[in-house]
């Protein structure tokens, strides 16, 4: 895939979003859906990728790219993770307080309310895609309660995934 | 308040940016601890910048990255400490999903892909509820739940795009103030 088309997919994805991962909902829908450069293995992978290693909800995106495109494609996400950010610049020197209006705060928040609900929608096909057995649907129930209601870091729930295939393996 | 060096700024969002895990939340709070300790960014402009943050599109973490280091140094500062922080974590991502890739046909990384893939659903399931749950005030749920049950209804059931869902919200949050 082109280069800028790439960043420009990737870009329109992460624009349209206020929390990391709630840029997958449209990933899914221009990589998986409409390209078909995707799969939603692949994807799930990605986000794997960016839940094991530190840094930010959103860095799977640089996964997606590298997925897409090899090391030209990862570049291509990393640009798009990084560009929204520097919009703070001028709403600082512009909005400053005026951010703060309850109107502007009702409407950031709806958006973000409304980013959850697609988070869950795009993960009912890869759920149906990662549970090939009772093992894979164990695990991702236990994630799922573990990261809603504890305040466990999502890097213990990745290496516990991790060492539940192995033993499952030798077992 | 001290003005740092370029290369001190740097160097704190780069070890920041590698040795903390579990998303924003975690580096915002350790970002904050070491500005106070360093003088070098005030409570009020630290409000400000993480109150814009939230209101940025794209990764919060960033934006807030980005306004820390322009209220410290200015661009450069904004650049050096998204740059920093990005770069060496974005390696790491790249070096695990070559791994996967090499390894996706042996059994055995197969067998603990598997249930990877099943824990990287259900951390986005969870995420996706803690997102609500942490908006929600007591007496005050009606809002955070509904506008999400009806994107995602929006989006599963009804097969609108994920841009028209958000317009939807926005447009929703509009009209229907919080309380």
């Amino acid at each position: 895939m082109n280069f800028v088309v790439l960043y420009l997919l990737l870009v329109k994805a992460t624009l349209t979003s206020f929390s990391g991962l709630a840029s997958l909902p449209v990933v899914r829908n221009d990589f998986v859906q409409h390209r078909h450069v995707l799969t939603d293995r692949q994807l799930a992978t990605a986000v794997a990728a960016g839940r094991i290693g530190p840094g930010p909800l959103g860095i799977y995106v640089v996964s997606v790219g590298y997925l897409v495109d090899g090391t030209p494609g990862a570049c291509a996400g990393w640009l798009a993770m990084i560009t929204p950010a520097f919009l703070i610049i001028p709403m600082l020197r512009f909005l400053g307080v005026r951010a703060e209006h309850p109107r502007a705060r009702a409407v950031a928040r709806a958006v973000l309310f409304a980013g959850a609900g697609l988070m869950a929608s795009a993960a009912v096909p890869l759920a149906r895609d990662a549970i090939a057995n009772p093992l894979p649907l164990g695990i991702l129930v236990v994630s799922f309660l573990v990261i809603a209601f504890a305040r466990v870091d999502s890097l213990w729930v990745m290496l516990g995934a991790a060492l539940a295939g192995l033993v499952s393996f030798y077992f | 308040m001290p003005r740092p060096r370029l290369s001190a700024l740097s160097h704190l969002f780069l070890r920041v940016g590698v040795t903390v895990f579990g998303g924003g939340d975690p580096t915002i709070a350790i970002l904050q601890r070491e500005f106070y300790r360093r003088d070098w960014l005030s409570p009020e402009k630290f409000a400000i910048a993480f109150g814009l943050a939230r209101l940025t599109p794209g990764t919060n973490v960033l934006a807030f990255s980005a306004a820390a280091g322009w209220y410290i140094l200015g661009i450069a500062g904004a650049l050096a400490a998204v740059l920093a922080s990005t770069i060496p974590a974005s390696l790491l991502v790249i070096w695990l999903t070559r791994a996967y890739r090499l390894t996706a046909h042996y059994p055995l990384a197969l067998a603990i892909a598997n249930t990877l893939l099943a824990a990287a659903v259900g951390t986005m399931l969870g995420a996706a509820v803690l997102l609500v749950r942490t908006q929600c005030k007591p007496g005050r749920w009606l809002r955070p739940v509904a506008i999400s049950i009806a994107a995602f209804v929006l989006a599963d059931v009804v097969k609108l795009t994920p841009l028209e869902v958000i317009g939807a919200a926005a447009v929703a949050g509009f009209f229907w103030p919080e309380s």
